[in-house]
């Protein structure tokens, strides 16, 4: 027995094994579209007057790279630090409804487990780890959330760092294009979790409350919230109709 | 290399960040979501992931939003990849000659 019991576990390994190298092979694109990005935050950090160390460990510690971009546009010698944590917490709210939005994925999953998960969760770890839960009849995977969240940790590190080290002898990447490669990524998301126009109905009130929030009130992170939870408010009233 | 103040800027940043990511967690994880809850929560990920990049929808570059209409259309029939090629593609070249 107690060899069955071996051969389980290696089966149980072998299977976390595959399933880490499908994530980090579905991160593949978002790697490439995170690149750009995450050099030109490096650039302007140490033009800001962060060090090729220091650069890292922000990106490292934590992890969120709009939080990052505004907290640098904002970066003084020295930094204000509570102006820019509140910053940090208007930008990153969005992660309270995501973090929500996975209690029915995590259910089975100890504590000591899913809180150094919910550490890597960024707006694409998430929808991928999301999107696949929905696709595959085993639910929510693990290891592919963990492997999509290495690939994408390690090269928002890694090239934020070399950013920082490259400097002013990065331009703007807009002019070349990048920076569609987010929508790209997005939109692509969203058609992995397309139900039907009627469940895409709270999207359009989000996309047409933030669009508006954004032309009134540019510039910071007010569109995020203000855009999801009319959508949310829309889903809520939505499903008390139906009963 | 690493100045005291940046280090304490960049702790509090972390420590902000990390609250967002597990608190929604926290406060849901021990209840029994109704019915509704959970449309609602079904809802979430698309109006969060819509409202991250509504500001393409709205830019005043007309080469952005032809841009951003040929990355729809490729994200409806693309895998991930080539919708990202695509849109790049686009994107860069329409600035070019729309400016």
């Amino acid at each position: 027995m107690a060899g069955l019991d071996v051969s389980i576990t290696a089966d149980a390994e072998a299977g976390r094994g595959s399933e880490l190298l499908r994530g980090m092979t579905a991160a593949l694109p978002v790697m490439i579209g995170f690149v750009p990005f995450a050099l030109v935050l490096g650039a302007q950090a140490a033009r800001k007057g962060l060090s090729p160390v220091e650069v890292p460990v922000m990106t490292g510690l934590n992890f969120g790279g709009g939080s990052e971009f505004a907290a640098v546009e904002l970066w003084t010698s020295p930094p204000h630090a509570l102006l820019i944590a509140a910053m940090t917490f208007l930008v990153n709210s969005r992660h309270l409804l995501m973090g929500a939005a996975l209690v029915p994925h995590l259910r089975d999953l100890p504590k000591r487990q899913a809180f150094p998960a919910l550490f890597f969760m960024c707006d694409e770890s998430w929808a991928m780890g999301l999107a696949d839960a929905k696709r595959s009849a085993a639910g929510f995977s693990l290891p592919y959330y963990l492997g999509v969240s290495a690939g994408l940790y390690l090269t928002w590190i890694s090239f934020t760092a070399l950013g920082a080290l490259l400097g002013p002898t990065i331009g703007d990447v807009t002019v070349y294009g990048f920076d569609m490669a987010f929508p790209a990524v997005f939109l692509v998301l969203l058609r992995g979790m397309w139900k039907g126009a009627r469940a895409a109905a709270p999207w359009l009130v989000s996309l047409v409350a933030a669009a508006a929030v954004h032309l009134l009130v540019p510039g910071g992170a007010w569109h995020v919230a203000a855009g999801a939870l009319s959508g949310l408010a829309w889903s809520f009233l939505q499903a008390g109709r139906r009963g | 290399m690493i100045q005291t103040t940046t280090l304490l800027t960049i702790t509090l940043m972390a420590l902000v960040t990390y609250l967002t990511r597990v608190l929604g967690y926290v406060v849901l994880r021990d209840r029994t979501l109704s019915a509704r809850t959970t449309a609602v929560l079904d809802a979430a990920p698309g109006c969060v992931l819509i409202a991250v990049i509504a500001p393409a929808f709205v830019s005043d570059r007309p080469a952005d939003l032809i841009a951003l209409a040929v990355t729809l259309a490729a994200a409806t029939r693309l895998p991930l990849l080539a919708t990202v090629v695509v849109g790049v593609t686009a994107a860069g070249l329409l600035r070019q000659l729309l400016g």
